[in-house]
């Protein structure tokens, strides 16, 4: 569930910030160093709640710096 | 039965900061903050308050009207987070100096950036009710932030470019002809949430990235209970202009973005083409206020209003979150007659005609700040401090403030 979560993640960061494209992205990287505004984070977790057709609140996922993070926080809540 | 917006007016204060000369001086990331897509805002003047402001924004509108008319007004609701006391409400102070009827109810709500939402759906509860037929509804939305120091927590460096000061008055009736609200065409969604808020006097606390996220959850949640409501409503082809809350412009980007995509599945380039058509109208003049909190949600209707193009009647979508939370998306329809009717207010030139002032005089404006916190007892406001700005109101018959004596406030017409 995790990799398929982290590869969700990875290809909306792209689709986010397409500047990425080239770069090695790690999976523990901050959003903040990846370029992502506070704008993108938002867009981020809402278009990866709306691929994995989860019904969470945006606001569940607060907090969550980096793609690790993030998946985790998602494979926990659902 | 018809209810919404029979006049609405705002008052901007007198002196304006260029936000972008401010994000150079505090050294923010510069592409961060163009993506806060501000341009301006009011700096309040020590003789400027939320009461002032309210009274300077509603005082045209009750200018004109007859005595018979100003007799109709059988409430004021003041909607803010800048309350000035615990138990006494600024509309006691308002309905003062705008020489209102004793016959009046007068009281204060709050709800966050809310507010101004929940007051305007009172007043117009109040009209379609028909308890008091023929009667007028006056909501009073003012909110103010003074800053006194510069915090260096990232969070908040980038809300004190955003946040304004200011008021927006609203004249509720049976006669809408601004605004006629859609009847029943109402989605609400509000849940206990700690984004942010002012824990103590003068000063916010909380955490912005999960004030984001809320709106944007509200935002969605909000258009999905009022399209439970209003049959066939569609959120591209119902709404010719959309008002949500600005508390800065990328904000209301980036929710309408999320919803273009999310509700209608439609492609970045499309989104921005009806981003520029169905938004950019209503952030014109917040764009150059900043956030003015309970207020923000009809300065962005105020500005869709002023800044569309209405060759016949369209229906404006209107969104507001207040943190906390609890929002609305409601609906109304605006009638070629509305920009006519707003014409004698002289809104957008009152915009422009705030002094503009340099990074010192706005930081010179601290000191005194830091004397006007709430409760304070007992203080003389400087009126001549900042002659500048005060040109711009003096011998205009504008309300200010000039004395606080045993926690007693006092104004002048100058």
């Amino acid at each position: 569930m995790k990799q398929k979560v982290v590869s969700i993640i990875k290809e909306n960061l792209l689709e986010i910030i397409p500047a990425l494209e080239n770069e090695e992205l790690s999976l523990d990287d901050t959003f903040v160093d990846l370029g992502a505004n506070s704008l993108d984070r938002g867009e981020l977790i809402t278009m990866t709640l709306e691929r994995l057709e989860s019904e969470s609140s945006r606001v569940e996922f607060v907090g969550a710096q980096t793609i690790n993070e993030l998946a985790d926080m998602i494979v926990e809540k659902g | 039965m018809k209810a919404g917006i029979e006049a609405i007016n705002i008052y901007c204060g007198s002196a304006v900061l260029d936000v972008k000369e401010l994000a150079v001086a505090r050294n923010l990331n510069m592409e961060r903050f163009e993506n806060l897509m501000m341009k301006e805002k009011t700096v309040p003047m020590p003789y400027e308050d939320p009461i002032s402001n309210g009274v300077n924004a509603a005082k045209p509108i009750i200018d004109n009207l007859s005595e018979e008319e100003k007799g109709k007004i059988d409430m004021i609701i003041t909607c803010t987070e800048s309350g000035i006391d615990f138990g006494k409400s600024m509309s006691t102070y308002m309905h003062h100096y705008l020489g209102l009827s004793r016959n009046c109810r007068l009281f204060e709500l709050k709800n966050a950036c809310y507010s101004g939402t929940a007051g305007f759906q009172m007043a117009v509860n109040f009209i379609l009710s028909q308890a008091a037929p023929g009667r007028k509804a006056l909501v009073i939305c003012t909110d103010i932030m003074r800053t006194n120091i510069v915090e260096d927590s990232l969070d908040f460096s980038f809300a004190e470019p955003s946040t304004g000061s200011g008021a927006v008055a609203i004249l509720v009736s049976d006669n809408p002809t601004v605004f006629q609200v859609d009847k029943g065409a109402n989605g609400y969604y509000g849940y206990e949430v700690m984004d942010t808020c002012r824990p103590v006097p003068d000063a916010e606390a909380g955490d912005a990235d999960k004030s984001l996220l809320s709106y944007l959850d509200c935002c969605e949640n909000s258009f999905k209970e009022y399209q439970n409501r209003v049959e066939g409503a569609d959120y591209e082809t119902t709404f010719d202009y959309l008002a949500f809350h600005t508390p800065f412009g990328g904000m209301v980007k980036g929710a309408h973005r999320t919803n273009m995509r999310k509700l209608k599945k439609a492609k970045p380039d499309y989104i921005e083409a009806d981003f520029q058509k169905r938004v950019t109208p209503s952030l014109l003049y917040c764009q150059r206020v900043g956030n003015i909190m309970g207020a923000t949600a009809h300065l962005a209707l105020l500005s869709a209003i002023e800044n569309g193009n209405y060759d016949r009647t369209k229906r404006v979508g209107v969104f507001s979150y207040g943190s906390g939370c609890c929002s609305e998306f409601y609906s109304g329809l605006v009638s070629p007659q509305a920009q006519e009717s707003l014409k004698k207010y002289g809104i957008s030139n009152h915009l422009q005609d705030r002094y503009k002032m340099s990074m010192s005089d706005y930081e010179s404006t601290f000191h005194v700040n830091g004397k006007l916190k709430f409760g304070t007892k007992n203080f003389k406001v400087d009126r001549e401090e900042f002659p500048e700005p005060y040109a711009h109101v003096k011998g205009k018959n504008k309300l200010v403030f000039s004395e606080i004596k045993d926690f007693h406030r006092k104004y002048e017409f100058v």
